[in-house]
């Protein structure tokens, strides 16, 4: 059967049911009755997902009329957004225990999850608008979810208000390539577009700008970035973690499917221009997360920076990058979402985002901290955890393309994060404590950073499941 | 023996064994560190053993006890998992294994916080300076001298003196930055050089003449950051100062990847390039000898006269390097191996003395024949050997680096001022320090039986191949014979 309908089917039917359940059952044990539920609908999703991507070799189908595609690509991407699926919605049920309407939370997050799942799939310009806004709006209401708060106000408004600029952008972009090619279908636009009239080259050009913009608003790319950190602060941090780490990779399966495959057809060379937004990216994303006081936006800056390194993937036009870039999805999801999850543990428990909690963190949390620190040090590139081989193929590839200053302005820029990285990591397992009192870490929480926290080791000793998953992904994707 | 992957034991050993401790310290402390002694104790045994067999069988100039290659990424080729050691590796394995013993014996007068993670980061640290030393495949090198840092942070940062925040934090960040450099170079050979791989022995001989200047810039700054050598040497005095003694000597006499790195890239892989610009890397080496030796002499602090004196014993392993000579390159070789006995006795008692005065200022220090006459005496002679005066082998390492200098180009003679200069301010230290008059309420302090024993070890390797040189040359004569024959003729 095909999976993507499968995933249609299970995310929304518990999507919609959800609510109704709220009223058939007794609303004192409702709260976590729907954590449970959904976490365990996003498991069972993530179950099917695994179980197809490795089982068998996917044949790159399409389904339902050409809209959505069932490639081993789409796979890799639905594990990397129901992954972060799952452990927000299992970090919820303590994280957001005290909020009202939990059901609605939950139903909305099955939501954003379909989104995103659909986006893996997407092969046509409609359908990929379509769960690009099934993505979005759950995440606009979900990042004003705590309507009392200012903060959670202002993130929601900003981010609905830049969300919505981003799908009118993509839009027109797409509108206009159905203008030159009479199709929205991928592969029968980019057929169309190697045929296309030389006089229409600025008109398809000015729709890639619309599109890279309309994308980069939701991949965090300079200078498209400005929303970030308010929204990532203000929202509840576990949204945050799923805006980081889930929608901005659904993002990039997005980019990858467009750029991908519309545009290496033409004669408009991509390469420079996409590296110097790396370069920008990364480098504007690790200053200003260098100069932070606050955890939250700290990590908010930290992954523009990551997105920057990712970016280095697209640029570079052979399938070593875009290996690197799916590789790297995966871990900085995994990664991001434990270091945004730990940061949402120990802010809930000392009642503030600053970094002073985080001094001698390591004897009042010990399991928080270790996942913490293995997290922040992952996403730096120390070998060998997860984050170093991913980055490391990412400026392989870019050696590799004839760009190494791109390669050697990434890795100075891995030298540059570890400066607030470690610096996080230092206040953790060398300050001396403020209190030496036991915190108390919720067990199933804590457990959930330190399963994530292993699977980044031992990912990072043993890479290379991973990246024959990912290479053979990409080499299914582009024969 | 030999059916055994020998060389994966002496890496993972350790690792494991470290990964272990940690749980057992929290049943019992002293039960920890003797587990620890335990296994570096077989880890010395197990090293000694590939020494002894490269020694006997003079193999010192090709890889022995070889593992691999085995596909580490099987999609990614030329990324395995490949270890071996030659007359390079192993009298850095040796001298490793043997001062991770001596510092594990020291530890317990030195440390008393946090025991267990001690013992267990030290374990780990000897387990992967190990695998640095022993990888074969540049790769696996990175990933090891990379996940070294992390012991060494914290070793600095929990453990260390005043500043030891900032110095934890600078030692992160400049050896990190030293590992980007030698990143990019790896990447670069492996995508420019034909033949796609990170194994060592499959590139030697093969990286083109163009691409050369390029990799021995980026060696020399990745590796010249950790070495440390003039002007990327900031970080050392910092780190070695605010490190608590034993793990100084963990720093000065394990953490060598930096000249370990110079002689295995820049000769090893680029004797073009090596040749051509071995003026300015000598002229480099003699900038380091100059700077460590002439500011330590101004030094109160004597943590700090030898972190300085241990940057100028650096100069020598750079010197000696790249004289392309085969008496200067087995000198740096041996260079490395005294400098690590030599200046990890002068931190043990650095160490000892803060414990006696609280204090380690030269100035404030008096009358220490009379306090403690045991130390006096080992003091002096750790002088001795750190000065390179012939009744040890630091003697004949700087001889024999200072020989190969000369024949390579008479210039290079004025790096005999050196030891000139070190003799002269160490002679000063002790004079100050031991032969004058203690203060009155000065308390009697000494050394007891054990530390005298392990103090003594420290001069064992140093007296023996004094005696008998033929313990290291043996090993490194070959392989700096068959460096020597890569490198152009002139």
């Amino acid at each position: 059967m095909d999976i993507p309908v499968i995933l249609i089917g299970t995310l929304a039917g518990a999507g919609l049911l959800l609510p109704a359940l709220d009223i058939a059952i007794d609303t004192k044990t409702n709260r976590t009755f729907s954590a449970y539920f959904t976490s365990f609908v996003i498991a069972i999703s993530l179950a099917l997902v695994l179980l197809s991507a490795t089982s068998v070799i996917p044949i790159s189908e399409p389904v339902a009329p050409r809209l959505l595609q069932n490639d081993l690509m789409g796979l890799v991407f639905s594990i990397i957004v129901l992954s972060v699926s799952l452990m927000v919605a299992l970090s919820s049920i303590d994280y957001m225990r005290d909020e009202p309407n939990a059901s609605v939370y939950y139903s909305l997050l099955l939501f954003a999850s379909l989104g995103m799942v659909i986006l893996s799939f997407a092969a046509d310009l409609l359908m990929i608008f379509v769960a690009w806004e099934l993505m979005g709006i759950p995440t606009f209401i979900l990042a004003g979810y705590r309507k009392k708060d200012l903060n959670s106000n202002e993130a929601a408004m900003k981010f609905f208000l830049l969300g919505a600029l981003s799908t009118g952008v993509l839009l027109y972009g797409i509108s206009i390539l159905f203008g030159l090619t009479g199709s929205t279908n991928l592969s029968t636009v980019s057929t169309a577009l190697s045929t296309l009239d030389a006089g229409m080259i600025p008109m398809f050009a000015f729709s890639a700008i619309l599109l890279i913009a309309g994308l980069g608003l939701k991949l965090s790319i300079v200078p498209f970035h400005m929303w970030i950190p308010d929204a990532y602060e203000g929202a509840p941090t576990t949204v945050s973690t799923l805006l980081s780490a889930g929608t901005k990779k659904a993002g990039f399966i997005a980019a990858i499917r467009i750029l991908a495959v519309a545009f290496p057809l033409l004669k408009l060379d991509l390469t420079i221009s996409l590296a110097v937004i790396a370069l920008a990216t990364m480098t504007l994303g690790n200053l200003a997360a260098l100069t932070q006081k606050s955890m939250t936006r700290l990590l908010a800056y930290s992954s523009i920076a990551q997105a920057g390194y990712m970016i280095v993937g697209l640029a570079v036009p052979s399938n070593l990058g875009l290996t690197g870039l799916l590789y790297h999805s995966f871990n900085h999801a995994l990664m991001q979402g434990v270091a945004f999850l730990a940061a949402a543990m120990i802010s809930s428990r000392f009642s503030k985002t600053s970094l002073e909690p985080y001094g001698g963190l390591s004897r009042s949390m010990p399991l928080t901290s270790f996942s913490l620190a293995v997290a922040l040090l992952g996403l730096a590139g120390l070998p060998p955890l997860s984050g170093f081989w991913s980055k490391f193929i990412l400026f392989t590839a870019a050696v590799d393309g004839n760009l190494i200053w791109l390669a050697f302005a990434g890795l100075l820029n891995s030298a540059l994060s570890l400066g607030y990285y470690g610096l996080i990591v230092k206040r953790i397992y060398v300050d001396e404590p403020s209190s030496k009192e036991k915190v108390h870490e919720p067990a199933g929480f804590a457990l959930l950073l330190l399963a994530a926290s292993i699977i980044v080791i031992i990912t990072g000793i043993y890479p290379a499941p991973i990246y024959d998953l990912t290479q053979k992904a990409v080499l299914a994707f582009t024969p | 023996m030999a059916d055994y992957p020998l060389i994966s034991i002496i890496i993972f050993l350790p690792i494991i064994a470290g990964l272990l401790t940690y749980p057992a310290s929290k049943a019992s402390k002293s039960g920890a560190r003797l587990f620890a002694l335990g296994v570096s104790i077989i880890e010395l045994c197990l090293v000694l053993y590939t020494y002894a067999e490269i020694l006997s069988k003079g193999t010192g100039a090709q890889y022995n006890f070889v593992e691999g290659p085995f596909a580490w990424i099987p999609a990614f080729r030329g990324i395995d998992y490949y270890v071996g050691i030659d007359g390079l590796s192993s009298p850095l394995l040796l001298i490793s294994a043997l001062l991770t013993v001596l510092v594990i014996v020291s530890s317990k007068d030195l440390i008393s916080e946090r025991q267990g993670t001690y013992y267990s980061l030290t374990l780990l640290f000897e387990g992967f300076i190990m695998g640095a030393y022993s990888s074969l495949n540049m790769i696996l090198f990175y990933v090891f001298w990379d996940i070294m840092l992390i012991p060494i942070f914290f070793f600095i940062g929990i453990w260390g003196g005043q500043k030891r925040k900032y110095a934890a934090m600078k030692f992160l960040l400049f050896t990190f930055v030293a590992g980007v450099f030698i990143l990019l170079a790896f990447i670069s050979i492996y995508t420019l050089v034909p033949g796609n791989t990170f194994n060592i022995p499959e590139l030697v001989g093969k990286i083109p003449l163009t691409l050369q200047p390029l990799l021995a810039l980026l060696f020399f700054i990745g590796f010249g950051i950790k070495l440390p050598a003039v002007p990327f040497h900031s970080w050392l005095p910092d780190a070695q100062v605010q490190a608590p003694a034993v793990v100084a000597v963990l720093l000065a006499g394990l953490f060598k990847t930096g000249s370990y790195g110079f002689v295995r890239f820049n000769l090893g892989l680029l004797p073009d390039a090596s040749a051509q610009f071995s003026w300015a890397f000598i002229a480099f080496g003699i900038a380091t000898m100059f700077y460590g030796a002439i500011a330590a002499v101004v030094q109160k602090d004597i943590k700090k006269m030898i972190a300085l004196t241990s940057i100028s014993h650096m100069g020598f392993v750079l010197v000696g390097a790249f004289s392309g000579t085969v008496v200067g390159i087995s000198g740096a070789i041996f260079e490395m191996f005294t400098h690590a006995a030599s200046i990890g006795v002068m931190f043990i008692l650095a160490g000892y003395l803060y414990e006696f005065r609280g204090t380690t200022d030269i100035t404030v220090i008096k009358g220490l024949k009379f306090t403690s006459p045991r130390f006096a005496t080992f003091l002096v002679l750790g002088s001795m050997a750190a000065m390179g005066l012939p009744l040890f082998s630091s003697f004949l390492a700087e001889y024999l680096v200072i020989l190969g200098a000369v024949q390579a180009n008479l210039i290079y003679a004025v790096i005999v001022l050196i030891p000139v200069i070190i003799v002269a301010y160490l002679l000063w230290m002790v004079r100050r320090t031991v032969m004058t008059q203690p203060e009155v309420a000065a308390k009697h302090h000494d050394i007891g039986t054990v530390q005298t024993v392990t103090l003594i070890v420290y001069f064992i390797p140093l007296l023996a191949t004094l005696i008998v040189p033929w313990l290291l040359l043996g090993v490194t004569d070959p392989l700096a014979e068959s460096l020597v024959r890569m490198l152009p003729q002139r």
